[in-house]
């Protein structure tokens, strides 16, 4: 059952899931130990690959695999000169001579992830790459929500923001809809592509999603960074269409709803400061959940593989890469 | 002297293939019947039950020379298409440097007719480097030979500076190839905009990005009473466009098709295969459709490929680093037999008139026939055997094609031009 990579949340089975979410139980009560460490991985070396900067999920990885027992190496790749497809290709040369058994491997290029994994032995994590997938935010997202509703079947995810650029989203989303719960989107008509899947009700608006009685609302980091482009007017406008404000908080606090973000938080932007102490915000919980979710999805890879391809979610579709007749 | 006994003979004037022996003497057809006797020296080649027709001629190809000659050259491209079935070609002027002059333009001429083995044309940018601001030196290539114009690649992005080229080299009959797409809206250029985008997490290319660059060069031509050619056309939008054009009447408008457009959607992409990363990007079930209708109603004259070669390394990065395009000329006779002529869904007749005469009338050239008293160019294609798109099949220096180690059906079996044979299995 175990796999040689964990590159997305859509070809993942059920199965695979529950065993994953299990674990991740496990692991988290070791933390209540005087002893946090064991030696699941003792001997085994994790390489930390990350294209784009991320202090939350590079040391929530780094934790975990220390947590293991493993040896965590960073692998300097922060320059933007390096970050392009022809030198990936030769660091994965140099990193299939080191001979390490795990990748932990971020980049802003969709499918960079599962290019690595194709050509090394090493059991490679994608850890996000570009919009595309970021399946062990999904599985803590979903260990989170399993926490508060042990059966999560019917219960109703609101996802609010900036779905076009969101890894999170789309990996969240399938990962939740495969665990039985209903998803739908809210934001910016510039920022929700509109071939979301049809299984994903989409709001055009905040009032129109409460009426939906959402039992979680999940909100997306607004990216800040891509000032380039300017997908809304302003971020007081923002804030005011699609941010928690102070006034929802109260109608959120009264119907007693969760609320969850994958962080870092833009205060004032995606939501209020008082969000920050509402005592059904499990935006902590999220974070500390990465760890005990990575050191199972380390725990469950095997590395060593002879560079199989990984059965990929296209496959599940039964879109082959074959030639077809139109 | 050589006489194919029992061809079956096709043209663009005739659904059905007529069946006949054909002797070639000296390069021409001297005669067609049936059971000619075999002269003293000639050589009889058995075509019982294969086609004879006109080569195919491909109005976009791009041969890399010069300046990226690792990923094809004259000769390599050249042999590809005599592979394919293709005996004449017009190369995109966007090398490097690029074609913009009467020298550069003179150079890759120059080289084609030492390198190649089937005549090879090209065109000649619209502005210098093909950055959109001065005129090329428009009149010294047309001294040259060059008839089309294009900045291939891209689109003149100005439209004031494409309106004066029109104004301007339409007075020495030139005309304009049309590379159709916003650059501002189609983004990072990888992938159609649509479920399989959102899917794979790339900001996609949206058809109106192309639509709106097919609508203006057209109307652009008519203010300036110039010829456009519009390129490669993949969306149902930018056909109706051009069919609607043309419906009226009054601008002189062509356009083509590439066989991929016809053959691929944005699915096939599947989990990132470059092989299918091409600009414009493949689209929809119903993009294909339309483009076939297209096809067949005569919105689209020509077929050409856009032959745009890359090497395993290039291609072999991610999905957003790697280059756009794929190989066609080995390929695209045999895919359009193989998924349209086959079953039934295009008759030889329009693959002769759309991929081998009205190419070649695009240009001011000759069109070939299977008739007495022409020039020999043909291409015998036997229809029962099979073709596997191996490495070693292809000619191209390049083999980015989604068809490489396929099998698909039917075989480029002989290729004449003149007094040569150029290609026989
Ligand atoms: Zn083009």
């Amino acid at each position: 059952m175990a796999r040689k990579d964990l590159l997305d949340i859509a070809s993942l089975h059920r199965e695979e899931i529950e065993f994953l979410l299990d674990q991740s139980t496990s692991f988290k009560k070791l933390f209540t130990h005087s002893v946090k460490k064991i030696p699941a991985l003792e001997g085994k070396s994790v390489l930390m690959l990350f294209y784009e900067a991320s202090t939350r999920t590079h040391s929530s990885f780094e934790v975990a695999a220390k947590r293991l027992s493993a040896e965590v190496t960073n692998f300097d790749v922060a320059h933007s000169s390096i970050t392009k497809g022809e030198s990936v290709r030769e660091t994965i040369e140099t990193l299939q001579a080191m001979r390490t058994d795990y990748i932990v491997v971020r980049h802003s290029h969709p499918g960079l992830p599962g290019m690595i994994a194709r050509q090394t032995t090493a059991s490679v994590i994608n850890a996000g790459d570009g919009a595309h997938e970021h399946p062990t935010q999904a599985l803590l997202d979903a260990f989170t929500i399993k926490e508060k509703f042990p059966d999560p079947r019917g219960k109703k995810v609101l996802i609010i923001g900036d779905i076009l650029h969101s890894r999170v989203a789309r990996s969240t989303s399938t990962l939740l809809q495969k665990l039985g719960v209903e998803v739908a989107y809210l934001g910016p008509g510039s920022l929700v592509p509109k071939y979301v899947p049809a299984s994903i009700p989409r709001f055009t608006d905040y009032e129109a999603a409460m009426a939906w009685a959402p039992d979680v609302v999940y909100l997306l980091r607004v990216q800040m960074e891509r000032q380039d482009v300017q997908f809304f007017p302003s971020v007081r406008e923002y804030h005011r269409v699609y941010g928690i404000t102070t006034a929802r908080l109260a109608e959120i606090r009264d119907k007693g709803l969760y609320i969850m973000h994958p962080g870092p938080v833009n205060r004032g932007v995606e939501l209020c400061d008082a969000v920050m102490d509402y005592e059904r915000s499990l935006i902590t919980n999220q974070v500390e959940n990465g760890i005990s979710i990575r050191m199972a999805v380390l725990d469950w890879l095997t590395p060593g593989g002879e560079f199989p391809r990984q059965e990929s979610y296209v496959a599940q579709q039964q879109v082959s890469s074959k030639v077809i007749m139109p | 002297m050589l006489l194919l006994q029992n061809a079956r003979i096709a043209s663009e004037n005739s659904p059905v293939l007529l069946e006949g022996d054909v002797l070639i003497v000296e390069g021409k057809i001297q005669e067609i019947g049936s059971s000619l006797a075999l002269p003293e020296g000639a050589r009889a080649i058995d075509a019982r039950g294969r086609v004879l027709m006109p080569a195919m001629f491909d109005a976009h190809v791009h041969f890399r020379a010069p300046g990226f000659e690792n990923k094809e050259t004259i000769t390599t491209g050249s042999e590809a298409a005599i592979n394919g079935g293709i005996t004449g070609v017009v190369m995109m002027p966007n090398t490097r440097p690029a074609l913009d002059s009467a020298t550069a333009v003179a150079t890759v001429l120059e080289n084609a007719k030492d390198r190649a083995r089937i005549p090879v044309y090209t065109s000649g940018c619209v502005t210098k480097n093909r950055e959109g601001k001065e005129l090329a030196e428009i009149e010294g290539m047309r001294e040259l030979g060059v008839k089309m114009l294009t900045d291939d690649g891209d689109t003149t992005a100005d439209p004031a500076v494409l309106l004066r080229a029109m104004q301007y080299a339409t007075e020495f009959g030139m005309f304009f190839a049309s590379h159709c797409e916003v650059p501002e809206l189609a983004g990072p250029r990888a992938l159609n905009e649509g479920v399989m985008s959102y899917r794979l997490g790339i900001k996609g290319s949206p058809a109106c990005a192309e639509e709106i660059i097919i609508d203006r060069d057209i109307r652009l031509a008519r203010a300036a009473g110039a010829h456009v050619h519009i390129q490669h056309v993949s969306s149902k939008l930018g056909m109706e466009t051009i069919r609607w054009w043309k419906s009226r009447g009054d601008v002189k408008v062509t356009a083509e098709v590439a066989p991929h457009h016809l053959l691929f959607t944005d699915e096939h992409i599947g989990d990132y295969d470059t092989n299918y990363k091409m600009n414009p990007p493949l689209r929809t079930q119903a993009d294909c459709d339309a483009l076939l209708e297209g096809l067949k109603e005569g919105v689209f004259d020509i077929i050409a490929t856009d032959h745009a070669p890359h090497t395993p390394f290039e291609k072999a990065q991610d999905f957003i680093s790697a280059p756009n395009g794929i190989t066609g000329l080995d390929t695209a006779l045999v895919s359009l037999y193989h998924f349209f002529v086959e079953p039934g869904k295009l008759g030889w007749d329009l693959v002769v008139k759309r991929y081998s005469a009205e190419p070649r009338r695009l240009m001011g050239l000759p069109v070939p026939t299977i008739e007495v008293g022409q020039e020999v160019n043909c291409v015998l294609f036997d229809t029962e055997a099979e073709t596997t798109f191996t490495r070693e099949f292809m000619k191209s220096k390049s083999q980015n094609t989604p068809f490489i180690d396929q099998t698909l059906k039917g075989r480029v079996d002989l290729v004449i031009l003149g007094t040569e044979i150029l290609l026989e299995r």
